[in-house]
Parts: structure tokens; sequence; C-alpha cells
């Protein structure tokens, strides 16, 4: 059984309030007594109950994390780091799966103006939508967003910038003298990230003066087949690539495999790079050159800066950009 | 473009009434503004219309359409706030861009938006610069520029100046009042400062715990004001307001101040008090319509348009003076021309330009007139 202030209270012969104003460091207890009272917190392990503590403050140490699913993008990774953070400050996660469904994001968010939860962190979706500006406008602010914009209200954010990674990916390509490159993109409904994407390869070839070429970008729907079928797609218009860029991980399998099928060798024949370090890119042979999201810093910062939130620690003002690095591996040089 | 209208709109958060019972006609490309002190349920109302709140009781309509139903989405509004978010890897463009394009609009479409919004607010040659090469002003107009860029029927403000210095924010008026000529679009604008309200409202609605208080145009609102609270809300030093009686001799009609003072209610407003004989009544002054005799060019004084004051305070303002004024237990400010000699400790005698001078109802604190 944990020693509790009560326990403490009757050892010292002291009022309980007494305890809990030595432990918390509060005045009014004389210089003996709270030596006495922490001594034997120490001796005994004292741990003051997060429940009780949370009563008292109407709070519950708990954080709701808001995921549009856990198959999609890199959210495992995110998920793991803000719960990283999240149990070290004493705060447990609840994961909301909302399977960006609207209706759903609502009711999570509920959980906050209900204060079930101390706060959300909420990842991907694209726009905040109105109820998440509607849940800050009505005061529950401890809300922050990891690459997701908000058009109206300053909501504390975490961005990935994607532009940039694909700039980083282009330009390297471009450094080992290609000019011609193939851009494989998830991009066929215009979704957002996947448009940044498109955006940063432009400007790499734009700040190094090479003409882009629409040809040359594919906009699929995602899938290892549409990566497969686009080779054969690109291979077969007058500017024949002489480079690929791949935005996401099952689009690469499928190139890869396409690639391999013609008889044509990585990088020899088709230098390769790919964005994003997941579990597929990482098991692709050879070693993919890819573009790396800092994951780990984003979602530790996203848990900081909501705790942060939570305690008033600070400006509630701010947008942090993370920029992806490039990890070179064997698909682009020999 | 549209109007805007609350049929008997009531809004209750628990027990809090935060609208009550309020009826509003917005006209199509007006610009109206919500004034009322913190609390008085004026961002409220800007949340119903955006339908972030649910209406309690009544109806609001969009054009001639009821909107109670209809998620904010659908509304085609846009809303504006003090503190929205500029993202530093994204240039101008994208700013006023992105909300677009993450609701796939054609590419064709964003760039003509977004064109014609940086040309309205004059930030064209800004399109490729980062945030923090922008001065405050100008950020602010990419905040506008993103509502603009949704061509929506009606803008939703919320004290959008009010992070900005006071400099800034004068001329950030100005601009929003031109702005709004060009736009030719309905804005409602929410603001604690009636003095922002007073120079870009084409009309404005006071509120005060959930209620209307009057919705007029601004001279009207500060020539005729409905009751003390909105004479006392909307002008700068407030207007005076002193506990007097009715009192009658022969054909006229006094605001006596219990022996303080004593003046006459102008002819033509006799009718409005002739049921308050003996009875007590609020006498409403503002600080400009008052003089200080000796320098008065346009007021013939006389003891029926005058009392003596001792001046406590003076304040010298350039252009003006406010002196703080105790008349027995009453006080007051009068706005004087900077060529009043009065001192502290002086005993002046002061004019009332009596065709502007209010009395209201002591018990329902409305105006007689």
């Amino acid at each position: 059984m944990p020693i509790t202030l009560k326990d403490i209270a009757k050892m010292v012969g002291v009022a309980e309030s007494t305890v809990s104003r030595a432990i918390n460091g509060k005045p009014g207890v004389g210089k003996e007594t709270k030596q006495k009272i922490l001594e034997i917190a120490k001796k005994y392990d004292f741990q003051p109950n997060k429940l009780a503590q949370g009563l008292a403050k109407q709070e519950t140490h708990i954080l709701a994390l808001l995921i549009p699913g856990l198959s999609k993008g890199n959210y495992s990774s995110l998920v793991e780091n803000i719960e990283y953070i999240a149990e070290k400050d004493g705060y447990q996660i609840i994961l909301c799966n909302t399977q960006n469904d609207l209706k759903k994001e609502k009711k999570y968010l509920n959980l906050l103006q209900e204060k079930r939860v101390d706060g959300a962190v909420i990842l991907g979706g694209e726009i905040a939508d109105q109820h998440i500006v509607n849940t800050v406008l009505r005061g529950h602010k401890n809300i922050v967003l990891v690459n997701r914009l908000c058009e109206e209200i300053l909501i504390p954010t975490i961005l990935i910038d994607a532009s940039y990674g694909a700039y980083l990916a282009t330009e390297y390509l471009i450094n080992l003298g290609f000019e011609n490159i193939g851009l494989i993109t998830a991009a066929k409904n215009d979704e957002y990230i996947e448009s940044e994407k498109i955006k940063g390869y432009k400007k790499a070839l734009k700040d190094n003066m090479i003409e882009y070429n629409n040809e040359l970008i594919i906009k699929t729907d995602g899938s290892r087949e549409a990566g497969y079928l686009a080779f054969t797609q690109l291979v077969n218009i007058d500017i024949n690539p002489d480079s690929f860029f791949v935005t996401s991980d099952l689009l690469t399998l499928g190139l890869i495999e396409s690639i391999k099928m013609g008889g044509f060798f990585i990088p020899q024949d088709y230098p390769v790079v790919t964005y994003g370090d997941t579990l597929i890119n990482s098991i692709i042979e050879p070693e993919l050159t890819r573009v790396v999201e800092p994951l780990e810093k984003a979602g530790k910062l996203a848990a900081e800066v909501l705790i942060n939130l939570i305690n008033d620690d600070q400006a509630k003002e701010e947008i942090k950009v993370l920029k992806p690095t490039l990890k070179i591996g064997k698909s682009t040089k020999y | 473009m549209a109007s805007v209208t609350f049929e008997n709109v009531t809004k209750r958060f628990g027990e809090v009434v935060a609208a009550n019972d309020q009826n509003i006609e917005i006209k199509d490309k007006e610009f109206l503004v919500l004034v009322g002190p913190s609390g008085c349920g004026k961002s409220t109302d800007l949340r119903m219309i955006a339908g972030l709140e649910e209406i309690s009781e009544g109806v609001i309509k969009i054009g001639d359409k009821v909107v109670n139903d209809i998620p904010p989405k659908d509304r085609d509004i846009a809303m504006v706030f003090q503190n929205y978010a500029l993202y530093p890897h994204m240039n101008v463009y994208d700013n006023m861009a992105f909300g677009l394009k993450l609701r796939k609009f054609p590419k064709e479409e964003i760039e003509r938006r977004v064109q014609e919004a940086a040309e309205i607010l004059s930030i064209e040659p800004l399109l490729e610069r980062k945030p923090k090469q922008l001065s405050g002003g100008q950020r602010q107009r990419v905040a506008l520029g993103r509502a603009i860029v949704r061509e929506p029927k009606v803008f939703l403000m919320d004290e959008p100046l009010s992070n900005l210095d006071a400099k800034l924010r004068v001329q950030m008026r100005t601009e929003l009042s031109k702005l709004h000529d060009r736009l030719k679009t309905t804005v409602i604008y929410v603001t604690h400062d009636q003095t922002e309200a007073m120079t870009m409202g084409d009309r404005i609605v006071v509120l005060k715990d959930g209620y209307v208080q009057q919705v007029d145009e601004p001279l009207e609102l500060y020539n005729h004001p409905n009751n003390m609270f909105v004479a006392g809300f909307i002008g700068s030093p407030a207007m005076n307001f002193l506990d007097a009686k009715i009192v009658k001799e022969g054909d006229d009609y006094y605001t006596e101040g219990f022996g303080a003072f004593k003046v006459k209610i102008p002819d033509q407003l006799k009718d409005k008090v002739k049921d308050y004989v003996n009875k007590r009544v609020v006498f409403g002054i503002r600080p400009e319509n008052l003089t200080d005799a000796e320098i008065t060019h346009d007021l013939d004084i006389t003891d029926e348009n005058s009392f003596e004051a001792e001046v406590e305070v003076v304040e010298p303002m350039g252009s003006e003076i406010y002196l703080y004024l105790a008349v027995d237990e009453h006080s007051m400010i009068a706005r004087v021309d900077a060529e009043s000699e009065a001192k502290v400790g002086d005993k002046i005698k002061l004019g009332v330009y009596t065709q502007k001078m209010h009395v209201f109802d002591n018990e329902t604190e409305e105006a007689l007139f």
C-alpha cells in the first residue's frame, strides 16, 4: 500500500493540509515540521495521487490524440513520440480514430469541452474545420494541430514542410546531373500535401533553370499498381525520364517492380528517390534514397506545446515549421 | 451579396442569456457594427450568423434563406479575427490560396481570386514575399485577403484590429472602410470600441446583456440615444448625467438640479416632459455642449441656460480643454475651446446648448428626448 498524506500527517502529528503544504512547497509550515514531513515522504517514497490532484484542479491528466487513421501516413511514429513525452510529464493519452469523418472528430473534441481530457492534438486532415475553430473560440484553447492548416484563427501548429522535402529530393537528382525527372504523386484528387510536393519539385527545377514538363508529372491514386503503371506510361512519352522522384511508399514499390520487370537497373538506368522513412520504403531493394520527415521531433514538440498550453507556460500563438532531410541510400548513385 | 436578418433570435448558454429576442435587419452591402461592452453578446451574434453557435429560438436568414440548420461551410460567409495564422514557410500568395486549394478549387480560379484580392488590397507586389518580410498592416491585409478570396456573401469580422498598435489601428480603420466600398459586400463587424463603431459603421447596433439597445446610423445614435446606456456608451468623454427634476413655471418647463442648476427646456420639447412635472429625471448633456460663458461666441448666456460650477481639474488637449467640474454634489466634464482661461478652483459660469440637452426617465432610463 503506498503511503498517503493522511499517513504522514498521523506520523508527524499534524493536519493533512500541513503535510500537503509542506510537500507542495507552500508557505505556512514551520521549518522543522517541514523537514520531518519531507524526510518521511522520501523514506516511504510518497507519490501524490494524480486522481485526487486532478479532481482538485479539475484536471484529468489525459490527452486526446485525434488521428485520421493509423494505417495512413506516418501517424504511428508521431503517436509514439507524443505518448513518450506525455507519459514523462504524467499524462496518459487516448487515441481517437476519426477516419477523417467530421462528425466523429466533433464528437471526440467534445471530450475537451466536457473536460474529460485536458487537451488534444489533432493530426493531419488538411484544414481545421469550423468545429475546431469554435472549440477554441469557446475558450477551450488546449489544442495543437499537426500538419493541419487553419484559415480563420491562430491555433498552435506543428507543420512538416513537405514542399521543402520534395525540393531536396529534386535538387539532389539535379545535382547528380539529371534533368528529366519523372514525378510520380498520389495527387489524383489534388490532395494538398501532394500538391505541396509538386510545388517543391517545380521550385527546384526553376531555381536550377530547368524548364518543367507537365508530361513528366503523373498524378495517381497512390496505389502500388498505379506506381507500376506510371513507369510504363512515362517511358512511352517523347521525353524519356532519366530519373524518378516518387512521393509515397506504395507508389515507389510499384515503380521499382515495374523498372525491374522491364529489365532495367536501379540506379544505373533509373535512379529513384522516394518520400518518407516508412517500413515499406525500408525493405525495398536497393536501399532507397529518401526524404525523411522529422516525425520524432514533430511528435515530441506537439506534446510539449500542448502540455505547456495546459500549464499556461508559453505564448499561445506559435506555428512551428519543421524541415525534412534527405537520407542517401543506394538507389541514386553507383 | 446578401442581407442578414435576425427574427426574434434568442441564445441561451444554460442560465445565461447571450441574445434576447433580437430583431436586427442588416441590409445588403451594408457595413454594420455590433458594439457593446464585453459580455454583451456581440460575438455570440456573429457566431450564430456563422453557424458556429446554434440558435435557441428564432430565425436567422441570409438573403431570403433561413440558415438555422445550414452548416457553417454552406453559409457563404468568411470570418476575420484578430488572431490569424500566417504560415511562415508560405509566401503571401500561398497564405491566401491554401484554403481554396484544400477545397479543391481549380487552379485558374484560385489564381484569379488571389490576384483580384491582391489588387483590392494593394498587395500585388508582395505576393512572393514571406510573412516575416511584411509589416503589421501588410500582414493584416493578407489575413483579409484570405477571407476575400472566398468571395463570401457576408464578411464577419470579430475585433480584427484589436491586436494592432494605436496608429496602425486608425490607419486600418480607414482601409477597411475603403475596402468595403470596393468589395460592395455586406460586412458585419464586432467591436467593443465605440470610436471604431462610429467611424466605420453605416449603421450601429448597440448591445447590452444580450438586448438590442438601439440600431441606428452613427450620428443618430450620438444625437438621439434611446436610453442612458447608449447615451453613455457612445461618445468620449461620455455624456454627463445629472440627477434632476422637472419643474414648471408659468408656461415654461425646467430641469432643476436640486438648487445646483436650472436649465430651461426648449419650447419644442415641452410636450415630452409635461407628464413629469415634479418627478425625478436624469439631465444629460455632452461635454461639448457645455461652454465656458466667458469665451462663448455663439450662445446668448442667460439665467435659463447657464449655471455656476467649480473647476476641479483642467486638462489641456491642445485644440481644446477638458474641464472637470463640480456643481454641489454633481460632477461633470466640459469640453471647451482652448481660449478658456479657467483655472483649478475658479468658479465659472457654464453655458448649456439647450437644443442638445437630453432628459431620461429616472426609472426606466429611457430617453424622453
